[in-house]
């Protein structure tokens, strides 16, 4: 069970956000309680990649190499299409969450999986617009999932860095 | 917050069109935000004060209370109902002390945090603030007041007419008016804020709502005749059967 | 109803202002200034006006205390909001937001005070911000104590408050002394305090020195049993079998 409270960053660039990732753990944050999810590239429809959930992922065929770096640090990966957003591609404990929200277990009204997945780690409605908005203009999300003090922690490490905006949410 | 931030025009918006922070310049509200991080918590969050009252909080949307508990009795007590653009808590703002009370939100609430002691050296550093910020601790003082004295002084019906009219916004001419930020919550809650129970209210509203004084359904409040609930806050001389 | 003024130094007033929590940290030349727009006003023990009457002033207290309530005029009941006593200020209420505050002042001593139109007041600590770092603090202690009460009438039967009521009020070095603030009020006053009323008061006062918790010696309320009394305050002895 992800923990629901967290501490989202919002970035333009993937070097970005991957430079925050390395500074997390530099900062002794596991790399298993991080997700990023950013936009893929895939033009076509699919209506779902593929996913897993255990491994690190190695290789991303043709793009491998300009997300491995960044994606090499997590656990977990996956490529989804989400109607409304297209081609996403998620690391981290939120891949799990995003399963169980696709395999029905948690259909919230009006919300794409993505919304659902991002709701069921406590995080508002409001702010899960905003966040699909950002996904859609191209925009990377890191979420550090964690107990209180662990994502106010990483607020104050990720406030520093190039973040658009860093919000805390609890529930 | 970064300037940069795609939250930072919207929080400068929410925080212009709250009484408190509506006539700052725009530089000091710049100061305020690049000193707070951004928090959304999750409706029905409960946390002791000794958890908040070293941080201070801006409210940007939802609704917060502030209440007392006794848990030999498990009855609460409201003392502070807050909505967009109220901070909390202003206790410790105040005094810099930790305190006795509770903090629950009632709605997903966004909200604005930084450290007490930044928020302490920004209002030294903006005087100007205090023409607001005084009158505000006048009128949260004033409410206090007046529900301690409601409290030994008069019965449920009173307090619960006084209640709604001090939701309803002065000098309107309308009979039918919808309270502000207490026109959605349970009778429980409502009860919580009186400082009575829930059965007492259900029966008090059940009893306005057959005179035609407002219509209650479904945790919806409005008011339906204002003069006559205004009259209930005021005078005992319309009893209630018990 | 204002009488003359006893003499009294301004030596005096400044020794006597500088050991209170709302003026201790001012300078003495601000201090000194402030007081140039005050005048020195007394008031008889039992002097009840409703704020209204008392002329739209800010009046700080040099010696004696003054209850600050409300009343409910069908029935007559009055809960006191505020004891005051030298040091203090009223009405904040008032100064702060501009509104007239509909409440009850009544002298419980003689009262020596100074006074100056609320306008002034106003005036003086928008032009001292400073005196905003005894004058925040001071009103967070005001507004605790209100939501002390608030709590307290909701939350607590009548033993409890008074109970309540008696530990905020006492000789943090000496609990057996007589009571910082309180003392020597009448039981009416005391239900006052609490949103009571005078018998349940007596009844309960009784009640108690029969047990050995407090004893009354001329007119003062004197803690025998600190731990009984602490236990009365918590609420933990009455449900337990």
């Amino acid at each position: 069970m992800v923990e629901e409270n967290s501490c989202v960053a919002v970035y333009e660039e993937h070097l970005q956000a991957e430079t925050a990732v390395r500074q997390l753990l530099e900062e002794g944050f596991d790399a298993e309680k991080l997700s990023i999810v950013g936009k893929g590239w895939q033009r076509e429809e699919h209506p779902i990649g593929f996913y897993n959930t255990g491994d690190r992922m190695k290789l991303w065929g043709a793009q491998g190499a300009f997300w491995g770096g960044l994606w090499g640090l997590l656990l977990g990966a996956a490529f989804f299409w989400v109607p409304g957003l297209g081609a996403v591609i998620i690391a981290g404990p939120l891949v799990g969450v995003l399963v169980a929200a696709l395999e029905g277990a948690a259909v919230v009204g009006g919300l794409s999986v993505l919304g659902a997945a991002l709701y069921s780690i406590g995080i508002p409605r409001d702010s899960i617009i905003r966040y699909e908005t950002a996904i859609k203009s191209d925009q990377y999300l890191l979420i550090v999932h964690g107990g209180q003090s662990e994502v106010e922690r990483a607020h104050d490490v990720l406030a520093t860095g190039d973040a658009l905006d860093v919000t805390i949410h609890l529930s | 917050m970064n300037p940069e931030s795609t939250f930072f025009t919207e929080s400068t918006r929410s925080l212009k069109q709250s009484a408190l922070f509506s006539e700052l310049a725009d530089s000091s509200i710049a100061d305020i935000l690049s000193r707070c991080r951004r928090e959304t918590w999750k409706r029905r969050r409960q946390l002791p004060m000794e958890e908040t009252w070293k941080r201070f909080h801006i409210l940007l949307s939802g609704r917060v209370r502030l209440s007392r508990s006794n848990p030999e009795n498990g009855r609460m007590i409201t003392l502070f109902l807050l909505g967009p653009g109220d901070p909390f808590c202003i206790f410790s703002l105040l005094d810099g002390e930790a305190h006795d009370v509770m903090l629950e939100t009632l709605d997903d609430v966004t909200l604005l945090s930084m450290p007490m002691s930044e928020a302490r050296q920004w209002l030294n550093e903006h005087p100007e603030f205090n023409r607001k910020l005084l009158p505000y601790l006048g009128e949260k003082m004033c409410s206090l007041a007046g529900l301690a004295s409601d409290l030994a002084l008069h019965d449920t019906e009173t307090r619960l007419a006084r209640l709604i009219l001090r939701y309803v916004d002065s000098g309107t001419q309308e009979q039918h008016v919808t309270p502000r930020l207490i026109n959605d919550l349970s009778h429980e809650f409502l009860a919580e804020m009186i400082g009575s129970v829930r059965v007492v209210v259900n029966r008090q509203l059940q009893h306005w709502k057959q005179e035609g004084i407002i219509d209650a359904h479904r945790g919806h409040l409005e008011v339906e005749a204002l003069q006559e609930l205004a009259k209930r806050a005021d005078n005992h001389l319309v009893k209630i059967p018990a | 109803m204002l009488a003359c003024m006893q003499p009294r130094s301004e030596m005096d007033i400044k020794a006597l202002l500088r050991h209170t929590p709302l003026f201790e940290g001012l300078d003495g030349a601000v201090l000194d200034e402030m007081l140039s727009h005050f005048r020195r006003e007394t008031w008889k023990q039992g002097r009840r006006i409703s704020e209204q009457e008392s002329g739209q002033r800010f009046h700080i207290i040099l010696s004696g205390r003054l209850k600050m309530g409300q009343i409910n005029p069908d029935t007559g009941r009055m809960v006191t909001l505020f004891l005051l006593q030298p040091g203090d200020a009223f009405d904040v209420i008032s100064l702060l937001d501009g509104q007239p505050n509909p409440v009850i002042l009544e002298a419980r001593d003689d009262l020596l005070m100074l006074s100056t139109p609320m306008q002034e007041a106003r005036r003086w600590i928008e032009e001292h911000p400073a005196f905003n770092r005894s004058f925040l603090p001071y009103l967070g202690q005001q507004m605790r104590s209100l939501a002390n009460l608030a709590g307290d009438l909701a939350l607590h039967d009548t033993e409890t408050r008074l109970a309540r009521l008696i530990l905020r009020h006492l000789q943090p070095e000496a609990p057996g002394q007589p009571l910082r603030l309180i003392h020597n009020l009448s039981h009416e006053s005391l239900a006052e305090m609490i949103g009571s009323v005078r018998v349940v008061v007596n009844r309960q006062l009784q009640h108690w020195q029969r047990e050995g918790v407090v004893v009354t010696r001329r007119g003062e309320l004197l803690i025998k049993e600190l731990e009984t009394l602490l236990k009365k305050a918590m609420q933990f002895s009455r449900h337990t079998p």
